[in-house]
């Protein structure tokens, strides 16, 4: 008893026995193998599957109803196999383009080698095993090789994967021997480029010596055409060359970006609470749900088009013509997922920003006839500090350099806070009251979100005696979310009194207006008194303002027993340095430099020295 | 040892063509037909070799086709000379009388 399969050929129904049926099918396969690349194959295919039909038929009957091993065997020996007769339909269509990795069986010769997957002895998809073939390697290396790779960041299961779809499984005897075909391991190929350089060169010289004989037998048309032909062939080779050159970039490019992704999105997902870019994206997105839609939309957005290059790059490496519509499709699925998730995550978190609110909050201010003002050092444990701007962490003494937008994330008792430097200003008073106004500000969703978060940054001014202490630094509970919370101080002050802004402040003032317009820099250190015009200097002998400093510029000598102790200002006019014995000087007339013992000046006549010894 | 099942079936390869045509040109056929007749003068060893050529010749403008169904199979695809096939026929049949003629002449000097 054996069992029976039904087949359909050419509308025909045939039971064949099982074992009959596996070897017809075979049978049929190899042939459509050797005429798949055949013009008008598939007719070929159809005629031959029409007479099989016929010759199966006449061995059944209503007597014996079931194609036999026999029957089989009668119609492939009949037919006869396909290397017997498959060479006529390849001949006649492959001089044309012979050299680009036609698959031929004419004359025996070997075929080109191509990769595919050998499905016969794989151990998963038989990428390692078609790749071995290819390159004439045991497999096993390669199994070891991409094992190993598996620990980077799971690359080597990344580009299995890829490998297995880019290439195409060996199914037919054709593709079988043109997989396992003259081997083209590394002295193969180089042997080809050499070869190919020989050919173009050889090609070049031809096209070179024919160019002449035109020229020389004047036939301007065909010259013409030559050259076309030699700048297309020309062109062709080094495109080809090229190509090569992409196809290897896109696939080493491509791995280095992965695992760069892999690093991040891996590292990002797993280390929760480590990295420092990751307490910045906590204080931003509203949530974690955020965070993770957010990581999985870039991974699937930067990671899709990384390992497209990749595929497509081993595509054209290996000459590979398979196309996988699904896969294309696919990928553009994921991609515009991914898409949509950074969208969301980006307008969900945009409309966290989208309204600003201020809020004002008055400090009362003991009046005194001059109030010194100090800047407070707010203690934070910046050992603990996860983030700091420009300095090391953990190191005390950082630069507290008034910018927007500078924040850090610290640790202050447990509690993490985001904290901003706060910026002075001072103006002039309508009334005759001190009035210390703290301004907070903060974005929201709506208005009342944005008024509450602004509420909620704490700032302290304190007074002791006469001196009014400015913290440095604001605080926002990470709770609030960064939303481009700022504080702005704003002391009004009215005609007649005087402050004395302390060095501290030197950097949280912010273009404070007075009336000799002088740089924030230079004011501190300085008393300073409210007039009906602004803050005027009490006690700024030998300060320059920016007008009298103007107006020196065409002073051509500097007084060297200037007895100002020390002056330095680097400004948009140039550098001028006042040293006890020396002066530096740099604008637009040129560069002074006087010191004891000598003096250089270069301006529009050219350099001059002086030395106290040789006039 | 010269293998002389291959030069064999090379010649007669060459003359495949001009026998299906000549077939052809006596009265419509579909390549079972054709096989029978070429079996019997033993110039097709495999029938395989048919089947491409046919559609070679097809395509080249030769040959062309139409369907007819069959009592018992498949429909049937009957293979006709086209005019250009009957010029090209009565071409290769003179270049063929010629290269017999050649070819004895070759062939009768050396013996």
């Amino acid at each position: 008893m054996n069992k029976t399969v039904t087949i359909n050929i050419c509308g025909i129904i045939f039971h064949i026995e099982e074992d009959a049926f596996d070897k017809l099918s075979k049978y049929l396969n190899t042939i459509k193998g050797y005429f798949s690349k055949a013009d008008g194959g598939n007719e070929i295919m159809s005629d031959i599957e029409a007479r099989i039909a016929e010759m199966l038929q006449s061995k059944t009957s209503a007597v014996k109803q079931v194609v036999l091993m026999s029957d089989v065997d009668f119609v492939i020996d009949s037919m006869g196999k396909p290397e017997e007769f498959a060479g006529d339909a390849s001949e006649n269509n492959n001089s044309s383009d012979r050299g680009e990795g036609y698959d031929t069986y004419e004359n025996g010769e070997p075929t080109k080698k191509r990769l595919y997957r050998d499905g016969d002895s794989k151990v998963l998809g038989g990428v390692c095993s078609g790749i071995a073939h290819y390159f004439g390697i045991d497999p096993v290396w390669l199994r070891i090789a991409l094992l190993l790779m598996f620990f980077f960041a799971g690359t080597g299961f990344l580009l299995y994967i890829i490998l297995w779809i880019a290439i195409p499984e060996a199914k037919t005897t054709t593709e079988r021997l043109a997989m396992k075909g003259e081997k083209a391991d590394i002295n193969n190929i180089s042997k080809a480029v050499k070869e190919e350089a020989e050919q173009l060169k050889k090609r070049m010289e031809k096209y070179g010596s024919e160019f002449k004989d035109m020229a020389a037998r004047n036939v301007p048309r065909n010259a013409v055409e030559k050259t076309v032909d030699f700048i297309g062939d020309l062109l062709l080779n080094i495109g080809r060359v090229l190509l090569k050159i992409v196809a290897i970039f896109m696939v080493f490019f491509g791995i280095i970006c992965f695992l760069g992704l892999f690093g991040t999105v891996f590292g990002m997902s797993f280390a929760v609470g480590n990295l420092e870019i990751q307490e910045w994206i906590d204080m931003i997105l509203l949530d974690g749900s955020d965070f993770y839609i957010g990581l999985f939309g870039i991974a699937f957005f930067i990671g899709i088009p990384i390992i497209m290059m990749i595929y497509f790059g081993i595509k054209l490496l290996f000459k590979i013509r398979y196309y996988n519509r699904w896969l294309n499709l696919s990928a553009g699925i994921l991609w515009l997922i991914g898409f949509s998730m950074l969208l969301y995550v980006g307008i969900r978190t945009g409309q966290d920003f989208n309204k600003v609110a201020k809020v004002r909050e008055t400090i009362s201010v003991v009046p005194n006839d001059t109030l010194i003002l100090k800047m407070n050092e707010v203690n934070i444990n910046f050992a603990e500090l996860h983030v700091s701007d420009d300095s090391e962490e953990g190191e005390k003494d950082f630069s507290v350099n008034r910018r927007h937008n500078n924040f850090m994330i610290g640790k202050h008792g447990g509690v993490k806070y985001l904290l901003g430097y706060a910026r002075l200003n001072i103006i002039k008073s309508q009334t005759n009251k001190i009035e210390l106004i703290v301004v907070k500000e903060a974005h929201g969703s709506d208005k009342q979100i944005a008024k509450t978060r602004a509420e909620h940054i704490s700032y302290n001014v304190i007074q002791q005696d006469s001196t009014l202490l400015f913290d440095n630094i604001f605080k926002v509970n990470d709770a609030d979310k960064y939303r481009d919370q700022d504080i702005t101080v704003i002391l009004k002050l009215p005609v007649g009194k005087v402050i004395y802004l302390d060095k501290s402040l030197e950097n949280m003032i912010y273009d404070l207006e007075n009336v000799t317009n002088t740089y924030d820099g230079d004011m501190i250190n300085r008393r300073w008194m409210m007039t009906e015009n602004g803050l005027k200097c009490i006690d700024c002998d030998g300060l320059i303002s920016v007008k009298e400093h103007d107006d020196d510029d065409r002073d051509n000598y500097i007084d060297p027993n200037d007895d100002s102790n020390g002056n330095v200002r680097i400004n948009v006019n140039g550098v001028d340095i006042n040293a006890q014995d020396a002066q530096i000087k740099v604008d637009s007339n040129g560069v002074k430099i006087n010191s004891r013992e000598s003096k250089l000046t270069i301006d529009k006549n050219g350099v001059h020295v002086k030395t106290k010894n040789n006039h | 040892m010269v293998n002389s099942e291959n030069t064999k079936a090379q010649m007669r390869k060459g003359v495949l063509e001009l026998c299906i045509l000549s077939i052809l040109s006596q009265r419509d056929a579909y390549p079972t037909e054709i096989i029978e007749k070429l079996k019997e003068t033993k110039l097709v060893v495999v029938e395989g070799t048919l089947y491409p050529l046919l559609t070679r010749l097809k395509n080249t403008g030769l040959l062309t086709y139409r369907w007819e169904e069959s009592t018992s199979g498949p429909p049937r695809k009957y293979y006709m000379l086209t005019e250009i096939g009957s010029s090209y026929l009565k071409e290769l049949h003179l270049s063929w009388y010629e290269l017999v003629d050649a070819v004895n002449k070759t062939i009768n000097k050396q013996d």
